[in-house]
């Protein structure tokens, strides 16, 4: 066979340009050239995508060359499961030109000399495996080193028309007809959490970030490390919905998050249903129009929808920790969407949570907790404080898991004010109801021992009585809600996650 | 980073860099002679299914070492990492209850 040597290529990556050098530096390199609008390059991608890192691996470097922009091909190999490397040229398509393709896809074998070894046009299954195998020999691996590409049927079907072969005004016109709705674009980019959203577009993300650098970085959003720079913030606030207004608030939600003392990182991939609640204390909640009265865990208020949206888009977007993919949640929950809580100070009879934090009743503050959905607790009939403590915190004997006692994470409850103005009556203060609470909810270790129960439990004597929570202080206390209705709520905790509660001043802008 | 949609320039909420996977480290062709960590991530029961996973270890004639991670939900700390590497050939994870 008359050696062909593999035309030089270059071709742009996230990383910059790059050459045939780079590709077959680690041994051969399978290039696959591919094009967004052509079905059978999804298909390819699709049954080759999972193989690359393992081929990787064994020294075999698969790269897809796209005829397509560098952020289309980017997202659509995201989409596809495609795990090697993405590669993009633009018109007039040089690399595709210089390898004479007029179908995409196409797929070449390019040995550690740079020599071509195979080329397989179209999806062609049974021709890919012999190439796989020119592969294995030209590495001197065995055959069975590298994968196979999957027998999925059709093991053939033939590919389209590269751009590089048809008029170039013609593929131009084939580029643009996919990106003519920019809503839907935004779902094809994965940029949603299943909810329309507010393109970010260059002029809403400048206004959002209000003058701010936007290359500042708050830190690495696990699982996947994405580097939470100012601007990527910001596009996730103006995806969400958010105001320019808002974004003080955001910015210091998503620091909250960001503390390696949250542990974003293990409530972004459990399989629990792990929200991340974001509380706002301070004079920004009027400023911002946070809602603290009726309906405040509920719909209607745009603050408090799109600011908790936005961190969660940052966790999803960012982070990686996409539902279905990292994120491993069984069932998930509602909050998980965006849970953003405001106190409602003025009607509380105690001093507000970021008070009891340390900070000065004046600042701004946004407190964050990994919590579960909140359960209503109804109570109309308490006619006194302690018949009242009993039955908030007996709604959350079950909180967690029936028999899991005790908690060592906290719960919180959000006390409505017609109950808190009976604990105002009856002259309690907030830690006395909280040492309340915690006293009263108490059971014999032998009752739990029934089903999933915790170590402390299942060692102890069976008469020795057990909290539900292992200190007064795992209860956390809030006020919101509309001044009629006496109707309480609690929010059960991430377990296991060694999260703690952080909290972070909002700066102005 | 920005992206073109149409005629339109956007900002990605993605970091969009990829990073080259690591390569696996080569595999064994057996273990006998071997030293073998077994790390229990702190999971409910890690230590019984690993407590099996050592009898068949030590069957196949490797030596095992036992570590156990803080906690399960949080990346392990990298002076654990490192340990293992340094002590250990290959090792076993008890991931999940």
């Amino acid at each position: 066979m008359q050696e062909q040597r593999a035309p030089a290529l270059s071709v742009i990556s996230v990383d910059g340009v790059v050459g045939l050098d780079a590709l077959t530096a680690r041994g051969a390199a399978l290039l696959v050239f591919v094009s967004e609008e052509c079905p059978t390059s999804a298909m390819a991608l699709r049954n080759l995508g999972p193989l690359c890192r393992g081929w990787e691996a064994g020294g075999l470097t698969a790269a897809v060359v796209f005829e397509d922009p560098l952020d289309v091909a980017l997202r659509v190999a995201r989409r596809l499961g495609w795990t090697g490397r993405v590669l993009s040229q633009p018109p007039p398509y040089a690399a595709s030109r210089a390898y004479g393709l007029v179908t995409v896809p196409t797929t070449v074998l390019v040995g550690p000399d740079q020599a071509i070894e195979g080329t397989v046009v179209g999806w062609d299954q049974p021709r890919l495996a012999v190439l796989i195998e020119r592969a294995c020999a030209i590495l001197g691996t065995d055959g069975t080193a590298l994968a196979a590409p999957p027998a999925s049927e059709p093991l053939l079907k033939p590919g389209c028309s590269s751009k590089a072969a048809i008029d170039p005004e013609v593929a131009a016109a084939i580029s643009r007809s996919a990106a003519d709705d920019e809503m839907e674009e935004m779902y094809e980019r994965g940029w949603t959490d299943g909810l329309p959203v507010v393109p970010p577009t260059l002029d809403r993300v400048e206004a959002m970030l209000g003058g701010a650098d936007g290359a500042q970085s708050l830190g690495l959003v696990p699982p996947s490390m994405g580097e939470a720079t100012l601007e990527r913030v910001a596009a996730c606030a103006v995806l969400a919905g958010c105001r320019p207004e808002y974004f003080p608030v955001v910015v210091a939600a998503s620091r909250a998050v960001l503390d390696p003392a949250f542990n974003l990182h293990g409530q972004g991939v459990t399989t629990q249903p792990a929200g991340q609640l974001v509380v706002v204390n301070g004079p920004v909640r009027r400023a911002i129009g946070l809602n603290s009265g009726m309906g405040a865990l509920g719909p209607g208020f745009r603050a408090n929808l799109t600011i908790g949206r936005a961190v969660r888009l940052l966790a999803t977007l960012c982070g990686g920790a996409v539902p279905g993919g990292l994120d491993r949640a069984t069932l998930g929950q509602m909050g998980k969407i965006g849970f953003c809580v405001a106190e409602d100070e003025e009607a509380s009879p105690w001093e507000p949570l970021h008070v009891e934090r340390g900070f000065e009743a004046g600042q701004s503050v946004v407190t964050v907790i990994g919590s579960d959905a909140p359960l209503n607790i109804s109570d109309h009939r308490s006619r006194s404080p302690e018949d009242l403590a009993y039955v908030l915190a007996w709604a959350a004997a079950s909180a967690w898991s029936t028999n899991w006692w005790p908690l060592a994470e906290p719960s919180v409850f959000v006390i409505c004010p017609e109950h808190s103005a009976m604990f105002r009556d009856a002259g309690w203060s907030k830690q006395r109801l909280r040492e309340y609470m915690f006293t009263a909810v108490r059971r014999q270790a032998g009752e739990l021992r029934r089903g999933e129960t915790t170590p402390l439990v299942h060692a102890a004597d069976p008469e020795i009585a057990i909290s539900k929570w292992a200190s007064p202080e795992s209860i956390v206390l809030l006020v919101a809600g509309g001044e009629a209705g006496r109707y309480s709520a609690v929010l059960g905790p991430c377990t296991g996650m060694g999260s703690q509660i952080i909290s972070r001043e909002v700066e102005s802008a | 980073m920005t992206v073109r949609i149409g005629t339109g320039d956007y900002v990605s909420p993605v970091d969009e860099r990829v990073r080259t996977p690591e390569p696996l480290a080569p595999r064994l062709p057996d273990i006998a002679g071997r030293t073998v960590g077994l790390l229990d991530i702190s999971k409910n029961r890690g230590e019984a299914f690993l407590d099996r996973v050592e009898f068949h270890i030590e069957a196949a004639g490797a030596r095992t070492i036992r570590w156990t991670k803080e906690i399960f939900s949080k990346p392990a700390a990298l002076a654990l990492i490192d340990e293992i590497a340094c002590r250990a050939d290959l090792v076993v994870e008890a991931l999940a209850d």
